[in-house]
């Protein structure tokens, strides 16, 4: 159970942060400013951010999963990887409940 | 007995309810997959060299009152008509970033329908009568290049004279490069312009990234039903 806590914590943690970028650079760099050098600078961030969560939502099912959580819990946590701050709620939820 | 047959009915139901959810579900996520896939392939037919295709009828490739199609863009096409009057365009950029007053002027199209013709640079008289013309097709412009004024085109697009000039439209407009009056070609300065890259918003990467997440998530609820029996089993 240790790997299956940390590897969701890491996941969480780097979704977490890729989504922050995502909301609040790369979307308001493409939509708001009209600077095509700065745009190029933050390309990457929307396929690292898809690449990231694809592979946060296998780490989130196989640990709640592992946990035993409701169907319920389970979409929440894969959800919680869609929204800037929810993925470091869920993973400071994790790492208070399983203490290693 | 009524009772079990009632609750028999209602867990019936019930399943009957999710196996429909589910199938919705996964189909609208692997619908989205493949929309994805699809806009990755445009994204990257973009990315090739514009290639120039044979001039065409304008009526073969377009209609009045009706959109651009993507395939549409960029073809050279011919047609004929009246011009009905012409307008400054300022502050617009040609292919070498210059920018300058642009001459666009609306032409009644032989065989029905508005278009808005990009004739020149310079000022220039609007030819009278009949007239033939060759030019490259693009898309209507959607932002506005300078301030609205009567006389004037804040931006290239057909939508703005409407009220003056009441009608059908074709969408977009044409930047010529050939005029003929009378079997006479007008010499008149044209405005250089590359061909438009019509944009798919985006990166091929980023497309399939999330190609993969639809697709995923399209697992997801397959394995969702399966994961509440393993559970149930397991209590």
């Amino acid at each position: 159970m240790k790997g299956v806590v940390q590897r969701f914590r890491v996941m969480a943690l780097l979704a977490g942060v890729m989504s922050l970028l995502l909301w609040f650079v790369e979307l308001p760099v493409v939509y708001l400013l009209d600077a095509p050098e700065l745009e190029a600078k933050v390309k990457w961030i929307p396929f690292v951010h898809g690449y990231i969560y694809a592979v946060y939502v296998l780490t989130a099912i196989h640990f709640t999963a592992k946990a035993r959580f409701t169907i319920k819990r389970m979409i929440l946590f894969i959800l919680a990887g869609t929204l800037p701050i929810l993925s470091f709620i869920a993973e400071r939820k994790v790492s208070r409940e399983y203490k290693f | 007995m009524r009772q079990n047959k009632g609750l028999a009915n209602k867990a019936l139901i019930g399943k009957l309810g999710n196996t429909l959810a589910v199938i919705l579900l996964v189909t609208a996520f692997i619908w989205l997959g493949f929309w994805q896939l699809d806009r990755a392939a445009e994204v990257k037919e973009l990315q090739k060299p514009y290639q120039e295709l044979p001039i065409v009828a304008l009526s073969d490739i377009a209609t009045p009152n009706s959109n651009l199609r993507g395939e549409s863009v960029n073809r050279i096409v011919e047609f004929s008509g009246t011009y009905v009057s012409q307008f400054d365009a300022p502050n617009q950029i040609d292919s070498a970033g210059e920018k300058s007053n642009w001459l666009v002027a609306l032409m009644e199209v032989d065989g029905g329908g508005y278009l808005l013709v990009l004739r020149s640079d310079l000022p220039s008289d609007l030819p009278k009568g009949d007239i033939s013309v060759t030019g490259r097709i693009f898309p209507r412009q959607y932002e506005d290049q300078s301030e609205r004024e009567v006389g004037k085109l804040s931006r290239i697009d057909p939508s703005l004279l409407v009220a003056d000039f009441p009608g059908d439209y074709y969408d977009g407009f044409v930047a010529v490069k050939k005029e003929i009056q009378d079997g006479v070609e007008l010499t008149v300065p044209r405005v250089n312009l590359d061909p438009a890259a019509p944009s798919v918003p985006g990166y091929y990467w980023q497309h399939i990234a999330y190609v993969v997440i639809w697709w995923l998530m399209a697992l997801v609820v397959l394995f969702l039903p399966l994961y509440s029996r393993w559970r149930e089993r397991g209590q």
